[in-house]
């Protein structure tokens, strides 16, 4: 996917998004097994690279929108576009995660932009992108922020983590915020 | 059958609201304020039109659901009430809907039964720890009810929800026990 570096952080390596294959499992254990990236998944961190792969078999490659976040097409991270349930195709979810390595550089940010780009464009009838971060994980928060959702309000004991009930912030970025 | 009451006076005419499962003979309650065209605007569904289609519905939706309660007025159903968990991995989550025939608004029945509700329903399901309600930003009606039952707005989910095709703003609400 083509990028336009002046729209970019100048500290901000050039990144692109592509689709998983095998052969990306070595890079995805970079960060699914790391506990410091899992820490605000449902799931624990990876530590059998064969699990890794049959994750990436089941799930991601059958997943409708999952992209591996590139520097040099090395995979550093991924970010998942998911639609709602049921009858409302309009909304979808954005999920994302990245090695702890690449922490701090608008990485992430940066991924942000070209997925809601993308989404918008490749995804019939999208009109709302949204994204959860744990109230207690300000740096997600920073990073939709800084890539344009807008905070809704937060959503006292929505989801369960690892046996905790969490309060989490409702973000968005509606289609008619992109132009 | 379970059963919860209250008693309301309201210019010394007292109204005993009360919660119990629905059954097939319900039918024609049900059909009231199914087909009542003031009430559909407000659901997703589109108003009934005839009986057989509420029995269906009963049978299908109505009896088989795992919280599903009849509001009761003196006895006789006037509307129904419902709590959902919508994730199979977030069970600490619910949602609750309600309807009442459009003949009973604003009487505070509606708020007698979401308070009726509050006061069992987080001993029935195990592990809910919120109740949820989205209302549509029009529905200055259901909004009040929740506000007076001790719901707390948590803000607007901007074209949330797809209803009678028209992609619209929802109010979200919740109940949290440990904080309400």
């Amino acid at each position: 996917m083509n990028h336009d570096e002046k729209n970019q952080n100048p500290k901000t390596p050039t990144i692109t998004l592509r689709k998983f294959t095998l052969s990306d499992v070595d890079a995805f254990m970079s960060w699914a097994a790391d506990p410091r990236v899992t820490r605000f998944q449902r799931r624990d961190p990876y530590s059998d690279p064969a699990d890794a792969l049959a994750y990436i078999t089941t799930h991601i490659l059958p997943h409708p929108w999952y992209r591996a976040i590139c520097i040099d097409n090395t995979p550093v991270g991924s970010i998942s576009v998911k639609p709602a349930p049921g009858e409302d195709r309009h909304r979808a979810s954005i999920g994302y995660r990245l090695a702890y390595d690449y922490w701090g550089k608008g990485i992430a940010t940066e991924a942000l932009k070209l997925t809601i780009k993308a989404a918008f464009e490749e995804l019939d009838h999208l009109e709302r992108l949204e994204a959860i971060a744990d109230v207690d994980n300000p740096a997600s928060q920073r990073v939709l922020e800084k890539a344009g959702f807008k905070e809704e309000g937060i959503l006292r004991k929505y989801v369960r983590l690892k046996g905790e009930t969490r309060d989490m912030v409702m973000f968005s970025f509606l289609l008619s915020d992109a132009v | 059958m379970d059963e919860q009451t209250t008693e309301i006076n309201r210019s010394r005419q007292p109204l005993t609201v009360t919660l119990r499962e629905f059954e097939l003979t319900d039918v024609d309650d049900y059909f009231v304020w199914a087909s009542d065209d003031r009430v559909s605007p407000w659901w997703r569904w589109d108003t009934f039109t005839n009986k057989e289609d509420v029995l269906t519905f009963m049978e299908e939706t109505v009896l088989p659901h795992p919280w599903m309660r009849a509001i009761c007025l003196d006895g006789r159903p006037v509307g129904a009430i419902s709590v959902t968990r919508r994730t199979a991995e977030h069970q600490c989550r619910a949602e609750l809907g309600y309807v009442i025939a459009s003949q009973y608004w604003g009487r505070g029945i509606t708020t007698e039964a979401v308070k009726l509700v509050l006061g069992t329903i987080f001993g029935d399901m195990e592990g809910l720890e919120r109740l949820e309600a989205l209302v549509l930003v029009q529905n200055v009606g259901s909004q009040k009810v929740l506000e007076k039952a001790g719901f707390t707005k948590e803000g607007i989910l901007k074209k949330y929800l797809i209803h009678k095709g028209k992609i619209s703003d929802m109010v979200m609400y919740s109940f949290i026990p440990s904080e309400n």
